[in-house]
């Protein structure tokens, strides 16, 4: 399953999910679908979820607060790992993903 | 009438008449969510380019621009009354200063102070991790986590003026500043 507009898309692979180009949605109601679909594949069972970030160029503050639910989703489960794949090329990747360490030190975060 | 304002008040007094100065008018078009979009990449565009001399520089001060322009010009496009958006930006001694004035009503105008006032006595960073967690279980929007970042996360010295405007409309004028990579081409 896929969600995109002119300028983003995400969507998953397995137990993968993609983030590519610029969110900058209105807000909670806006993410919601994006939301819907992620945390669905998160209660598929899997033993590990990766965030693929590295093509996720801009977020605003309603996005970061979407990856921070998911990331609060991703916690109460605890047979699940949660891996996130980030790259420093992004400068807000550097500034804002170790948040999501704070909020569930279990996560592997990788910055690249 | 002297405005109300919180943060860093000496931000309030910084002359921006030099800089690059933007109205975004609501009119018969009616303003999108969009144009706070198109609007802080213009601005990123036309102020990074002067750090072009280093790509990691230019990188660097293209995005928190954009970041910054982005989240000022969102808040005042969602809380605003009907009315002009003026947006003033400019780069003064090595800092990026953006200017938003824009007009809210009064419950729009005692909320934020609210949480102006709860902001001043505690670390940004740990505040937006405790209103990650408090958004994380109810869906209400405007809960300021967009200016909790920029303090935390960008260290934005910020200042915010409330002006009464005599109709249950407030002024509201917020100036931000975030230090700009050292390399330049000037």
């Amino acid at each position: 399953m896929e969600i995109s507009d002119e300028n983003f898309r995400v969507w998953a692979e397995k137990n993968e999910v993609y983030f590519d180009g610029v969110f900058r949605l209105a807000g909670p109601d806006a993410y919601a679908p994006i939301y819907s679909l992620i945390s669905g594949l998160l209660h598929e069972g899997h033993k590990q979820v990766t965030f693929n970030l590295t093509g996720l160029e801009f977020l605003n503050s309603s996005g970061i607060n979407l990856l921070a639910k998911l990331t609060i989703e991703a916690r109460k489960m605890d047979d699940l790992l949660l891996v996130v794949k980030g790259t420093s090329q992004y400068p807000w990747q550097a500034k804002s993903l170790p948040n999501l360490k704070k909020l569930h030190p279990l996560i592997d975060l990788r910055l690249a | 009438m002297t405005p109300t304002v919180y943060g860093i008040e000496s931000l309030t007094g910084i002359s921006l008449d030099s800089s690059t100065r933007l109205t975004l008018s609501d009119g018969p078009l009616q303003l999108g969510w969009k144009h706070s979009g198109m609007t802080s990449d213009f601005i990123a565009e036309v102020m990074a380019l002067r750090y072009s001399r280093s790509r990691k520089d230019y990188v660097q001060a293209h995005h928190d621009i954009g970041y910054l322009s982005n989240e000022l010009i969102e808040n005042a496009v969602k809380f605003r009354q009907p009315g002009e958006i003026l947006i003033e930006a400019g780069i003064l001694d090595g800092t990026f200063l953006i200017r938003v004035k824009n007009t809210i009503d009064g419950v729009t105008s005692s909320r934020f102070q609210q949480l102006l006032h709860r902001l001043q006595s505690r670390d940004p960073g740990e505040l937006l991790l405790e209103q990650i967690e408090t958004n994380a279980i109810s869906a209400e929007s405007g809960s300021g986590l967009g200016l909790l970042t920029l303090l935390s996360d960008y260290d934005a010295k910020m200042a915010w003026a409330f002006e009464d405007n005599n109709d249950q409309r407030v002024i509201l004028t917020t100036t931000a500043a975030v230090a700009m990579p050292p390399s330049s081409n000037l």
